[in-house]
């Protein structure tokens, strides 16, 4: 086999996948009778990457050949579908019916930042115990447990970033913080895995070759067994950082973006001000 | 201020800002102003020593098989000129700058924390004593700047020179450290009024992002110094290979370190050229958003560069790629800066003084420096001319043509502020022209020395064709340079003597250090001008046309900016950063099997687990603690407190009796990796829990005093945070090391 | 030696050769850029200097779009430039899975050459012949050391405790300059060798006979020198195939005579060079670890005679 029919010929279609997008699609154009906005072009940029990630070929590597794909699709599911999905949500009208009753609970989730980060850098870290990460590609529920697990966390961590409600949104400087720590956490998992000699997930030490492209991997792509915990640990480390660098200067953009509204200043700094001016004094 | 008082102040150079009077005044001083005084004076003499030691080694290369040093003392030459310039100069020299500028820049009084401002500044002297002691003691470190494993190790590097190396690194790192600590504190919480973040001067900005890379690099230095002393002296193998260790982790460690350096030596140089060329273009900076955001790229990225240092180690085409990847990206926000500098210029009104010459000629040496350093990020590149005197060029256009030449313009353009007198243009462009034409003959011809083939840290080469008379016109270059050096010592001993006085203003510049008298006097501000641009000088005198009002309130919301929680928090980094590299090590070096004691055979987790819970619960006992010191109830505080030191100590004495029963096993620290990263790790681990109940016990002693005034209850908190964060390191050690997760 | 202004643009591999085309292509954009930008600065001064008596100039604050064009330019230059990186790199690719051709550890201060299925050892020399690709597996036995013979191949460190693997090859016959490029320790300057490039035949030739044990002194002198080399600790460092071969701290020397450099090149192989080495070798590389073992003259002689004859 070569790789262009490799390519071409290991796509799979899964039914579930095709349907939740289809459905999203759906439901977001007719509430916004299919106008397309900037909101709607991340939305589609969202489930863009949420379908190739589960339906290309690079789904077919992560199943059991390399651990390097399955890497870039944590990264996919967990720091690029989520916040690309939150962007394109709507912000103000819905945001009156969500404050108050059943959905109360969701306001949790921006009060406490703290929980939002140790689930997005946590989860990152869970799914890398050698036991959980063999599980996730032996068992198939565990794999769908891992797909959507990963979804879930990225939500929760993205949202006191790029939530709609911008009002419950971190401050810029916080948010810088958020992303600098997030990304220092994903770099230590990613020099361990980069530079450790023993396996973090040994299934794919010996991948069971039952679509009959192992001699593609690993003669003609040169990816042994080593280079590609190398290659995954680097992709955990660079690739991710580099989704959290974006982020930071996106924050800072907006920040700076937000060009000075009112030439006086509030009534609520100005004691501020006259207590920082008898400490400067 | 008239005309008459703010020239009787520039009389009297320098204020007097202190109970006690004339030396001692100086060497008492917590002034920030007079603080930065002495860095600059300080980093003037090991400038000079850098510089002569410098001029000895280019003596030396000036012929081809040249006996005027021995290779040895060559080997201390090279090792101390780095070593000095990085350390003693460079680096303090942009924080003297730094202490003395950002209060008045932001219109505050003094740094945060004065009394650690003069620490900061007494360990630079300390330091640097201590390191040229080695000259006294056998022989100063031979081992060049980055000490590589395991030629620093005791096997091959005999004298004692390394150790003071060590030592010296650690003294001056806790400087570095509190000083940036002191920056980031006094950035956030002294601004004048009005003074929001996005208004900050970009010099300001500049330190601030800086500060952050200081914090989170040296701590990474420490750790490796602190391994590499323990292998010298506790004959430990963290970096010999002959005994299982390894010369590559101390790469990494090491330009860990060193990479955020070099732009920690970069980024307060950038600063001045963003305040000097728009007061002498008379146009305000082009794209400042564009520059403040693109600092913050670099301080980020900087740390994911390090291993382009190490691409002709072996590490393998992915990480050479990466890291190639990840270098090459960083140069596109200093591409920005250079460009929006550029375009500063364009349209201005340019005024040539002497501080402006050195800014003009800062941008083309440093974009010729940086271009050379996107020649070493194309991997195959650096295969060739790593190692060579092509890197030596390159290293000293970006810090030399760079930051030094920043440093000058920053300098005579400052000058009139900290002195009261102006630096005499006619001596200035003499310096500047025998500066800039000297850097260029001395480096320039570097580049081509090492294209043909000249490694870099030779006492001698043979005498092939072309490579004496480039190295000749390489030492020439090298002497007008320093003979550049001379002439400014010239004027500004004159200057300080007769130049003309300076006045609040001479450059008709904005920023609020040129609202006040030259010098200032000691309180900074007598009155502090109305903030509502990045500009507030301009403002004050085009009233028809001020600038856009930019950054409406204060920047932070919703976080408390109380300076003592900046300090301990910015500290706590800096700890984790240090446990984070000893970790690591841990990790890598107990990834494999080896013979000698194992964790299995050697630990006891569920004893152990149980001191961890007391260690826990300590932690419980003080936030509960604090809780009740806010609440009022001094008495059930006094009590939390000392269960909290029971506690604490109830850990200490059962890692001590591990110890001591480990020791009784016959196993000591160089028994086997596992034994040495076991007892760093808890060792250290075990010296910040002593240091935690000492200062617990001395809380205990105000509180029973009753000696609790109001800023004691914020120490508290501080010391709280301080020993959650030893417990929550003790929580991942024990995961690690009794529980062997990750293992 | 083959002389040439600069060895890294003048290769003699397509391993280097691939290097020198890239190195060429960067430094025409560098140029590129750094034209620009002085063009730019040096039209300002000019244009720009301020006029006596003139007002402030018009005050900008930037230009959005402008700001924007001198970051996506700059990031598409750098992705032509990856990619340049990455094609070059496949160049130099050496597998770890195969049997060295020649296997070079570093010493302070000198190199140890062994050619791999053969019994030679030699020192701060490889020949190497023409045309054919050489795997080469490089250890330390101390420091850190590192590899470099610009015309030929890529720079590669020695690193005690692992083996590192570079492609060695070269195009064309001459001798080729290589050099330490690490600092390591006190005579890093004299750890120099050569790569001499020969034809196959001339190669195979010169392997036979490099693969014949010492010579056998035949004259009063040389045998008097044998004697010496036996009996004044040299043997304690030094190899002699035929004669002893328990030490290889310090080159072998059993086919001394017939090599171009004397310590790592800091003296050519001369009879009055090798003389005066022997005399006092700290004379001449002073730290180096061949201590001045204060021999008569007349034991220098003989001993020089010996090595002499070592072909």
């Amino acid at each position: 086999m070569t790789t262009r029919h490799f390519l071409i010929s290991t796509w799979d279609w899964n039914p579930w996948v095709i349907a939740i997008c289809f459905t999203s699609i759906v439901i977001y154009g007719t509430r916004h009778q299919f106008h397309f906005t900037r909101k709607a072009g991340w939305l589609l940029a969202g489930l863009a990457v949420f379908f190739l990630t589960l339906v290309s070929p690079v789904d077919a590597l992560a199943n059991g050949y390399l651990f390097s794909a399955h890497m870039l699709q944590h990264l996919l599911l967990l720091l690029v579908v989520p916040p690309l999905i939150l962007l394109s949500l709507p912000s103000t009208p819905v945001s009156v019916r969500f404050q108050s009753g059943r959905w109360q609970w969701l306001n949790w989730i921006w009060r406490h930042p703290v929980a939002t980060w140790i689930l997005g850098v946590g989860g990152m870290w869970l799914w890398h115990a050698p036991a959980l990460c063999n599980a996730a590609v032996t068992n198939e529920w565990i794999h769908r447990l891992q797909y959507a697990s990963l979804l879930l966390m990225g939500f929760a961590f993205w949202w006191p970033i790029t939530g709609p409600w911008y009002s419950q949104r971190l401050s810029p400087l916080a948010g810088m913080i958020y992303l600098f720590s997030a990304c220092l956490g994903c770099t230590v998992l990613g020099i361990i895995i980069t530079f450790a000699p023993v396996e973090v997930c040994s299934i794919y030490l010996h991948p069971v070759d039952r679509l009959g492209i192992l001699p593609i991997i690993q003669d003609q792509w040169g990816l042994t067994p080593a280079k590609d915990q190398l290659l995954g640990g680097l992709l955990m480390w660079v690739p991710a950082c580099l989704i959290y660098f974006c982020g930071i200067l996106g924050l800072f953009a907006h920040w700076h973006g937000d060009s000075g509204n009112s030439a006086v200043v509030p009534q609520s700094t100005s004691t501020k001000a006259s207590k920082e001016q008898s400490h400067v004094r | 201020m008239s005309k008459a008082a703010s020239f009787s102040a520039a009389i009297e150079t320098l204020p007097l800002g202190s109970a006690y009077q004339g030396l001692y005044s100086w060497v008492a001083t917590v002034d920030h102003k007079r603080i930065g005084i002495l860095y600059l004076l300080t980093t003037l003499v090991f400038f000079v020593m850098g510089g002569i030691e410098a001029l000895l080694m280019r003596i030396q290369l000036a012929r081809p098989n040249s006996t005027f040093l021995s290779p040895d003392a060559f080997g201390q030459l090279f090792t101390m000129h780095g070593t000095t310039m990085i350390f003693l100069v460079v680096m303090p020299t942009l924080i003297g700058l730094a202490n003395y500028l950002v209060p008045l820049m932001i219109g505050a009084r003094d740094m945060a924390f004065p009394r650690l401002n003069a620490l900061s500044f007494w360990l630079l002297p300390c330091g640097g004593l201590l390191l040229h002691f080695s000259l006294l003691a056998g022989g100063a470190p031979a081992v060049g700047w980055f000490s590589y494993a395991p030629l620093s190790e005791t096997a091959y590097a005999t004298t004692s020179g390394v150790d003071y190396w060590t030592m010296s690194l650690l003294i001056l790192g806790v400087g570095s450290v509190a000083a940036s600590i002191n920056l980031i504190a006094t950035i956030l919480t002294q601004r004048a009024p009005g003074l929001t973040i996005r208004r900050l001067p970009l010099f300001v900005w500049m330190i601030f992002i800086n500060s952050f890379l200081v914090i989170l690099a040296l701590p990474a230095l420490n750790a490796a110094i602190v391994m590499l002393f323990i292998d010298r002296h506790l004959s430990t193998h963290f970096f010999t290979p002959a005994h299982g260790g390894s010369a590559v982790l101390w790469q990494h460690f090491f330009w860990a370190f060193g990479h955020p350096e070099v732009y920690i030596m970069a980024l307060p140089a950038f600063g001045i050229i963003s305040e000097v060329v728009p007061v002498f273009a008379r146009r305000p900076i082009f794209g400042y958003e564009f520059v403040a955001a693109s600092t913050v790229a670099i301080a980020l990225l900087s740390f994911g560069v390090w291993a382009h240092h190490m691409f002709a180690v072996g590490l393998g085409h992915p990480m050479d790629l990466f890291f190639a990847a990840t270098s090459m990206m960083i140069a596109v926000p200093t591409g920005i800066k250079v460009f929006a500098w550029s375009a500063t210029l364009w349209g201005g009104s340019i005024r040539l003084t002497t501080a402006m010459l050195f800014a003009v000629a800062f941008l083309v040496q440093f974009t010729i420096g940086g271009l050379s350093g996107i020649t070493f990020a194309v991997v195959p590149i650096d295969w060739q001319v790593t190692g060579t005197y092509y890197l030596v060029a390159h290293f000293h256009y970006v810090l030399f043509g760079g930051t030094f030449f920043a440093v000058f313009a920053g300098l005579y353009y400052w000058f009139p502020k900290i002195t009261g007198r102006m630096l005499s243009e006619r001596l200035g462009k003499l310096n500047f022209w025998m500066a800039l034409i000297g850097f260029n003959t001395a480096f320039f011809v570097q580049h081509f020395l090492g294209l043909m083939g000249m490694a870099r840290r030779v006492y001698t080469y043979p005498d092939l064709p072309g490579w004496a008379l480039l190295n000749m016109i390489s030492t020439i270059g090298a002497f007008l340079l320093g003979a550049s050096v001379l002439v400014l010592l010239w004027n500004i001993i004159a200057s300080l003597r007769h130049g003309e006085p300076a006045g609040d203003n001479p450059w008709n510049a904005w920023t609020l250090e040129w609202a006040t008298t030259s010098p200032p006097p000691a309180q900074n501000f007598d009155r502090v001008p109305p903030i509502r641009s990045r500009r507030p000088l301009w403002d004050l005198t085009h009233p028809e046309n001020p600038d856009p009002i930019v950054g409406g309130i204060g920047a932070c919301d919703g976080f408390e900016l109380e300076k003592n929680r900046i300090g301990i928090v910015s500290f706590l980094i800096t700890e984790g950063v240090f446990f984070l590299m000893l970790i690591l090590a841990y990790l890598y070096y107990n990834n494999r099997a080896m013979n000698g004691p194992t964790p299995t055979g050697m630990l006891n987790p569920q004893r152990t687990g149980i001191y961890t819970l007391c260690l826990l619960a300590s932690s419980f006992t003080i936030w509960l603690a604090d809780r009740k010191l806010r609440a009022g109830k001094a008495s059930t505080f006094r009590w939390l407190l000392a269960l909290t030191i029971v506690l604490g100590f109830a850990f200490i004495f059962g890692q001590g009796r591990e110890y001591l029963r480990i020791f009784h096993a016959g196993i000591l620290v160089n028994s086997n990796l596992f034994a040495t990263t076991f007892f760093t790790l808890t060792g250290f681990h075990g010296l910040h829990v002593l240091v935690g109940l000492i200062a617990l016990v001395i809380l205990m002693g105000l509180a029973l005093a009753g000696d609790f005034k109001e800023g004691r209850i914020e120490a508290v908190k501080s010391i709280g945070l301080y020993w959650h964060f030893v417990d929550a390191v003790w929580l991942v050690v024990f995961l690690i090391i009794y529980l062997r997760l990750l293992l | 030696m083959r002389a040439s202004f600069s060895p890294i643009f003048d290769p003699a591999s397509s391993q280097a050769a691939a290097i020198s085309d890239l190195f060429k292509l960067v430094l025409i954009i560098c140029a590129v850029i750094l034209l620009i930008i002085v063009s730019m600065i040096g039209i300002s001064l000019i244009r720009f200097r301020q006029r006596a008596g003139a007002e402030e100039p018009r005050q900008r604050f930037g230009n959005r779009k402008l700001e924007i064009i001198w970051t996506v330019g700059p990031i598409l230059i750098i992705f032509w430039l990856f990619a340049l990186t990455a094609l070059g790199m496949r160049q130099t690719d050496a597998p770890g899975n195969r049997e060295p051709d020649l296997i070079v550890i570093g010493h302070q201060w000198w190199w140890e050459i062994r050619y791999s299925h053969t019994c030679v050892v030699s020192a701060n020399e490889i020949h190497l012949p023409v045309g054919k690709k050489w795997l080469v597996h490089l250890e330390s036995a101390d420091v850190i050391h590192d590899f470099w013979v610009p015309a030929l191949a890529r720079k590669i460190q020695l690193i005690p405790g692992q083996t590192n693997r570079i492609w060695l090859a070269a195009d064309a016959t001459g001798t080729y300059a290589g050099e330490c490029a690490e600092y390591c320790g006190a005579q890093h300057s004299w750890m120099r060798f050569s790569v001499i490039a020969e034809s196959p035949a001339a190669f195979d030739a010169w392997l036979r006979e490099q693969e014949t044990s010492a010579a056998i002194p035949s004259s009063d002198s040389t045998q008097d020198g044998l004697k010496i080399y036996q009996t004044l600790t040299c043997i304690n460092c030094h190899s002699i195939r035929g004669v002893s071969v328990a030490a290889n701290a310090a080159p072998d020397l059993t086919h001394l005579s017939d090599r171009q450099i004397l310590g790592a090149g800091v003296l050519s192989n001369t009879e009055t060079n090798l003389f005066s080495w022997l005399k006092n070798p700290q004379a001449f590389k002073p730290g180096c670890y061949m201590p001045n073992l204060k021999l008569t003259d007349a034991q220098v002689g003989a001993l020089t005679c010996y090595l002499e004859s070592l072909k």
